[in-house]
């Protein structure tokens, strides 16, 4: 069994003590995972991010992050190894150029400039947009801020990369080039998502909240072809499935290979 | 603003603390004329030539972009020649009072320190002008703050724009906003601005802020930016002080 | 209310600039004894919700003209002082730059007449003492009301006086304080209406958003800090003119009687009184009025407009032949 990096067992929390939010969540991430948090809107997938990531401390029950509590204690060094990326990259990105931005963690951590160039410029060559280091922020278009927010958090060499949302107003072109990107990503990933086919091309595993409780845990394929599961819990079947229904009819719950994928 | 102040012209890189100080004592010495020195005030006038020529900066759109504001500057000038009808000077038949002269240098020294201001802003960028800021030791809580302000003032008249233009959508003859809604309005501004401000803190803190800005090592001032200091405020001095024919 | 650099003498702008700086730097230095690192996302982004709604046009009921937001009042019932007085400084250094809007040399006046009296009188000496014991509906709109007016009329107060201090323009002090004020009461009672406005919903929405007032005993402490820092804004403030004002005259005088060996000069007899007269008007932070019929210090002839107007075509020449050669060059 490889390392085991994410580690929750029962928790819960509320926002205002008579609401609850998350109900009873226990799950498991291994190093090489890449999991999709689906569900309808409001049911926790970005409150369950910020859990692990330290945001929000006041949980009941036991996370534990690359075998340590998230307590206050411990965030500064569970944060160098978790990236969030955050839905609204403007929230993300408050630097005024690409570089100072990406520059922003490395130098947080002490490195020295030379490093923190380094860092800057393996980040940005992972995800192809070394040409717009020395562009003002403001000035960027969606894709290229939500491809300089994945930047910011890859200079920080993360073991684990949560995101909430990521393809959310991305143009097609962009939104292929993020799939690219979150599939050489080789860590685990955790990736909020209502568009289930970015889901299914880039995860194995889907976790299905409804309600604040973890309704399905289980393989992508299993979970994102069963009709009547996602039609409950407020979701549809995946674009590409719906295409491998209609053309074979006769398929059972599972519709074998989607023909997005490979 | 940014592209021009991003273009590859010798005056831009100029080191920005050079021109920050330039531009100061610029507004200074013009501003400092006698209300009647017309000829001196003119003369002035070389920096900014020069400057516009050298940072290919186009007279035009600095005219077009301070349209609104060159009128304002003019208007004080305007009562001048109302409380001062001294005469000195006669050109002809017509009679010069010293109101108008004053009327025209005030005039003069309030376009000269809007274009100067402008050509400041024109060939530096304002990180630049916050890292000038950052070298005279200007704490970097009130430097971290202009440049927080700075990125997202866009940002918030994107959503303000937005917010308006859904209003004006749905209120059709309306020229600005109806008082019942004033504070629902921009209060809900003030609530999403609140949250982006928790949302860009949180982004913070998760990439190591513990309160303290870092940015690159401070680059200091070069012989080329001395030198061109020191010209300019010779030519200043000389502009000023001598007595030009 | 954005002062321009060309009503403004250097030395009012720089005792101002000096006033507004000791102030900054006192804010910065009770934020940092906050220790709360969100507070500076918080006044960036604040800071641009300000400039933001600057731009919004609020109908004033029946008058068809508009009126704006009032950042200071509405920056220190949410931020405390010290941070919104931080927080008004960016906004106003970035509308200058941007916008021209107000002078770079009259920014330290700007950031006087604007930040300073609606963050630190708005706060400490209305919007606390009136949310001392809870506060309501009411008591928002007074204050911000009250803070918006009271702070306005002084800031367009100590515009007259500064611009009357440069003594660059002939308005006559009556004429000006009497268009100033009136003006500003109106402008200061539409801009309390929209700030009560906003500051209500935020009541009304998430009130532990708003300032609230401080205990009692706590409450004299900020008195006594704000009474001190006006005190010493009064004393740098004319300290700090009344230097300018009289030390160039007096070095004058000086001069001219080392020169001459006496105090007493007859125009016209000696020519050190023209010189004189001329070093004075070139040097002069603020313009002397005294010689203004003479007619040497006028300076003014028709060659003289002619030979500046040469100069500035030779440099034009210049610049462009230096232009013209660097582009071959390459």
């Amino acid at each position: 069994m490889s390392h085991i990096h994410i580690n929750l067992e029962h928790v819960s929390y509320s926002y205002e003590k008579s609401i609850p939010i998350l109900k009873d969540i226990s799950f498991t991430a291994h190093e090489n995972d890449s999991i999709g948090l689906i569900g309808a809107n409001g049911v926790g997938k970005s409150t369950l991010l910020k859990l692990l990531v330290g945001l929000n401390l006041d949980y009941e029950g036991s996370i534990r992050v690359e075998e340590m509590p998230v307590v206050k204690e411990m965030l500064p060094k569970i944060r160098e190894k978790i990236g969030y990326v955050f839905q609204d990259s403007d929230s993300q990105l408050f630097m005024s150029t690409v570089y100072d931005d990406v520059a922003f963690a490395p130098r947080n951590y002490g490195l020295s400039e030379a490093e923190v160039e380094k860092r800057v410029h393996r980040a940005l060559e992972m995800i192809h947009i070394e040409h717009l280091k020395d562009k003002h922020i403001y000035k960027m278009s969606g894709g290229e801020k939500k491809m300089a927010s994945i930047a910011t958090i890859l200079a920080m060499t993360p073991d684990i990369i949560l995101m909430d949302e990521p393809s959310i107003a991305l143009d097609p072109g962009n939104r292929r080039n993020l799939i690219h990107i979150l599939n050489e990503f080789e860590h685990l990933k955790i990736i909020a998502s209502h568009d289930l086919d970015m889901i299914l091309e880039t995860c194995s595993r889907v976790i299905l909240l409804s309600n604040g409780e973890i309704i399905r845990d289980g393989d992508a394929m299993e979970i994102l072809s069963d009709r009547e599961l996602l039609e409950e819990n407020g979701l549809e079947l995946p674009f590409c499935m719906q295409k491998v229904r209609a053309y074979c009819p006769g398929n059972g719950k599972t519709a074998g290979t989607c023909p997005g994928k490979n | 603003m940014d592209t021009i102040a991003e273009r590859d012209q010798w005056v831009n890189h100029i080191h920005p603390l050079v021109k920050l100080v330039l531009t100061l004592s610029f507004i200074a010495i013009t501003v400092s004329f006698s209300k009647y020195d017309l000829t001196g005030l003119l003369r002035m006038g070389i920096y900014l030539i020069v400057v516009f020529i050298l940072g290919d900066i186009s007279f035009r759109d600095s005219l077009r972009r301070l349209r609104i504001v060159l009128p304002l500057v003019c208007f004080m000038g305007l009562f001048n020649p109302f409380f001062d009808r001294e005469p000195c000077l006669q050109i002809g038949s017509v009679m010069i009072t010293g109101g108008m002269i004053s009327m025209l240098t005030l005039m003069i020294k309030g376009i000269y320190s809007v274009l100067a201001a402008y050509l400041l802003i024109a060939t530096t960028s304002i990180e630049k002008i916050c890292y000038a800021l950052r070298l005279i030791h200007v704490p970097a809580i009130l430097v971290t703050q202009i440049l927080l302000t700075y990125r997202y003032v866009s940002v918030l008249l994107e959503e303000a724009n937005r917010i308006m233009q859904a209003y004006s959508l749905r209120a059709p003859n309306q020229k600005g906003i109806h008082f019942k809604v004033w504070g629902s309005l921009a209060g809900q501004l003030l609530l999403r601005s609140m949250d982006r401000a928790n949302e860009v803190y949180e982004s913070m803190t998760l990439r190591g802020y513990r309160g303290e800005f870092y940015y690159a090592a401070k680059e200091p001032c070069k012989g080329k930016d001395y030198a061109y200091l020191i010209l300019w405020l010779a030519i200043f001095g000389v502009l000023k002080f001598v007595r030009l024919g | 209310m954005h002062m321009a650099d060309a009503l403004i003498a250097p030395a009012v702008a720089a005792t101002m600039y000096v006033c507004s700086g000791v102030t900054a730097g006192y804010s910065v230095k009770k934020v940092r004894l906050e220790s709360d690192p969100k507070k500076i996302p918080v006044m960036g982004v604040m800071g641009a919700f300000v400039f933001a709604t600057q731009m919004i046009n609020f109908t004033i009921p029946g008058t068809g003209s508009s009126g704006h937001l009032c950042g200071g009042m509405l920056l220190t019932a949410l931020l405390g002082p010290y941070a919104a007085f931080l927080t008004m400084i960016g906004v106003l250094l970035i509308q200058c730059l941007l916008f021209a809007d107000g002078g770079l040399l009259a920014l330290g006046c700007n950031i006087w007449n604007m930040a300073f009296y609606g963050c630190f009188l708005g706060y400490f000496l209305i919007w606390n003492p009136i949310m001392k014991k809870g506060m309501s509906r009411g008591k928002i709109i007074g204050a911000s009301i009250l803070g918006c007016m009271v702070t306005l009329q002084l800031g367009a107060f100590s515009v007259t006086i500064e611009t009357l201090l440069s003594g660059i323009t002939d308005l006559p002090f009556g004429v000006f304080v009497s268009t100033m004020q009136p003006i500003h009461l109106a402008i200061g009672f539409v801009e309390g209406l929209i700030t009560a406005a906003v500051l209500i919903f935020v009541y009304q929405t998430r009130p532990e958003m708003l300032q609230g007032g401080v205990e009692k005993s706590d409450s004299k402490v900020t008195y006594k800090n704000a009474i001190v820092i006006l005190a010493v804004a009064a004393l740098l403030i004319s300290g700090g003119l009344s230097l300018f004002a009289s030390s160039h005259p007096d070095g004058l005088e000086w001069s001219i009687e080392k020169i001459t060996g006496s105090t007493e000069i007859e125009a016209g007899e000696n020519s050190a009184y023209a010189a004189a007269e001329n070093i004075q008007e070139k040097t002069a932070l603020l313009p002397d009025y005294a010689f203004k019929n003479s007619e040497s210090a006028v300076g003014t002839s028709f060659s003289g407009v002619v030979g500046s107007a040469i100069v500035l075509v030779v440099c034009m020449g210049a610049c462009y032949a230096f232009k013209f050669f660097r582009k071959s060059k390459k």
